[in-house]
């Protein structure tokens, strides 16, 4: 594994588009995950009022809750981090250099291996950042900073992490199969905020498929992944106004998305198997 | 031991047929030449040693059956195209291949200076001209200092001081006991360089052989006197001739078999004619190729 992430890492070390597309990913994550204190700060400045409630009241970065919120907003923004999947990929097909690589001495499962484990570099690395900003926003705003809060419910990071390593191999399967790097984004982007969206949503409420196929739907790879944070809709947000929200994670969802991450596994394997890998 | 055994490989496209139930055996210190015209299966072949094309049936074994991927770290190939990661510079390029192939930094410098890219070593690959992208693949290959060369139309694309070096750096190699591979449609380029050879035609191997068998001397010798006239007449006295031959205005005698070139030297002599020309003609590898694919017709 060492050997492998090493491969991988004398690869990205020197490389910029890389960095600046990580970089562009943590910056999305920050600010969608902390830039909420921005928000309120405005709405206190416009003289916003909910019912006589001072916006900045509202406990979003209150220990422990903190931590699901804030991975349900970067849930938002995870379609970036398969960039950096698509584009790693891409190279080593379109400059020929997974070829090269195999004829130099690596078998296609280490190939394999060393991408993966920059997956699990790079989601660890996300979630990290997502913990240490969530402990210094939580620490400057939160009501309760007892740390028996502030380090409860941390399986949400868990979850978010999770849901980038098997969104992460997803597109690494797109990648290898389509061969434009340009089109492989789209589709993922296309494929993960509309047409499964849109599949799974009819799937699960329509009037006519309730009782029959709304149980299905929690199979589907993206709709998987996103339970972990919460789908859209089921924003932690509301329980602000009193709703019911999902709290926690059951372990089926845990086991669903780490099927597909095999899954995604043995596709690959699959795929660099079959293929022949021409000059 | 043998480097490598190659066991009725075979590979399909489709209806197309490759490369056909292929037996190869390359011996340790052979300077092993794939010949064969475009389309022949030569890259095919090579591309399923190495693994990256999935054979369709049969099999290979590298240095007497270890793991393919430890055999490949032990190769150092170079194919048609260099492949490098272009936004990387030589330095950073060969590092990636010195942790593929398990051996030590330390050689890198030395390496490309051998080349000639060390003034340009940390300048970026798609910089590089094609004869320095070229350079740099050998330098790949020669990295790890391996016991086993691979070679695939080395000298595709060079221009002519590229070929005759590509070409001493073959012999240089192959005089330090090395095995090298290599496939070629050159007929010249396997003359010169290889030790053994086989002949690949639509994936069917249609000759294997050394290239000194093949090659020797034919029966034939070119003369030239100051009068060419007179030589030809004096000639047909020669009771060594099979037959004498102007083409192009130069001037052929066949030997018969048991008189040599020195018979016929000293019959022109004691005729009062001195040659000034007389090269027995030794045979080329195009001429037994191409006498080849007709047997086979």
């Amino acid at each position: 594994m060492i050997r492998a992430f090493t491969l991988e890492w004398l690869k990205l070390k020197h490389y910029r588009v890389f960095w600046i597309l990580f970089g562009l990913y943590l910056l999305a994550q920050l600010i969608i995950t902390n830039g909420g204190v921005f928000l309120l700060e405005w709405l206190k400045s416009q003289e916003a009022d909910f019912n006589g409630i001072d916006p900045t009241i509202l406990p979003i970065y209150d220990f422990p809750d903190i931590w699901q919120n804030s991975v349900w907003l970067a849930s938002f923004v995870k379609v970036l981090i398969s960039f950096i999947v698509i584009v790693s990929v891409n190279n080593e097909l379109t400059y020929n250099t997974l070829r090269q690589n195999i004829i130099d001495g690596i078998s296609k499962r280490e190939f394999l291996i060393s991408k993966f484990s920059i997956i699990l570099f790079l989601a660890l690395v996300c979630t990290l950042v997502l913990f240490v900003s969530g402990l210094i926003t939580g620490f400057i705003y939160s009501h309760v900073t007892d740390l028996k809060y502030v380090f409860d419910e941390l399986e949400y990071l868990a979850g978010y992490f999770l849901q980038l390593v098997a969104f992460s191999m997803f597109a690494f399967c797109v990648a290898l199969i389509i061969k434009k790097a340009g089109f492989a984004i789209v589709l993922v982007f296309l494929y993960s905020m509309v047409f499964e969206p849109i599949i799974t949503s009819v799937l699960e409420f329509a009037d006519f498929a309730r009782g029959y196929t709304d149980h299905l739907v929690k199979f589907f790879p993206v709709y998987s992944m996103e339970k972990l944070t919460g789908k859209v809709y089921e924003t932690p947000f509301a329980r602000y106004f009193f709703q019911e929200i999902k709290d926690n994670i059951f372990w089926y969802e845990w086991l669903i998305a780490i099927g597909w991450i095999v899954l995604f596994a043995l596709f690959i394997t699959y795929v660099l198997n079959k293929k022949d890998l021409k000059a | 031991m043998s480097v490598l055994k190659i066991n009725k490989l075979t590979k399909k496209f489709g209806k197309l047929t490759a490369v056909d139930q292929l037996n190869l055996t390359i011996e340790e210190g052979q300077v092993y030449g794939i010949l064969g015209p475009n389309g022949s299966g030569k890259t095919t072949t090579l591309g399923m040693i190495l693994e990256v094309v999935a054979p369709t049936s049969g099999g290979f074994e590298w240095f007497g059956g270890i793991g393919n991927v430890e055999a490949r770290q032990k190769i150092g190939s170079i194919l048609e195209t260099p492949c490098f990661y272009s936004y990387l510079t030589a330095v950073q390029n060969l590092r990636i291949v010195a942790h593929i192939k398990k051996c030590g930094t330390e050689n890198i410098d030395p390496i490309l200076r051998q080349v000639n890219l060390y003034e340009r070593r940390n300048d970026k690959f798609k910089t590089y001209s094609l004869g320095m992208k070229q350079r740099l693949s050998l330098a790949a290959a020669l990295l790890s200092d391996p016991p086993v060369l691979m070679l695939d139309e080395p000298t595709n694309g060079l221009d002519p001081e590229g070929i005759a070096e590509v070409r001493q750096l073959i012999r240089d190699i192959a005089a330090k006991g090395k095995t090298i591979i290599m496939a070629s449609h050159l007929l010249d380029e396997v003359q010169k360089v290889c030790t053994d050879f086989c002949i690949l035609r639509k994936g069917i191997k249609l000759h294997e052989g050394s290239v000194n068998d093949i090659l020797g001397e034919t029966n034939a010798v070119e003369i030239a006197a100051d009068d060419q006239k007179d030589l030809q007449t004096v000639l047909k006295g020669f009771a060594g001739l099979e037959k004498a031959e102007s083409r192009n205005g130069r001037l052929m005698a066949y030997l018969k078999e048991g008189s040599t070139s020195n018979d016929l030297n000293q019959y022109c002599f004691d005729e009062g004619i001195t040659l000034k020309k007389l090269i027995p003609q030794s045979k080329s590898l195009e001429q037994e190729f191409l006498k080849i694919l007709k047997e086979n017709d």
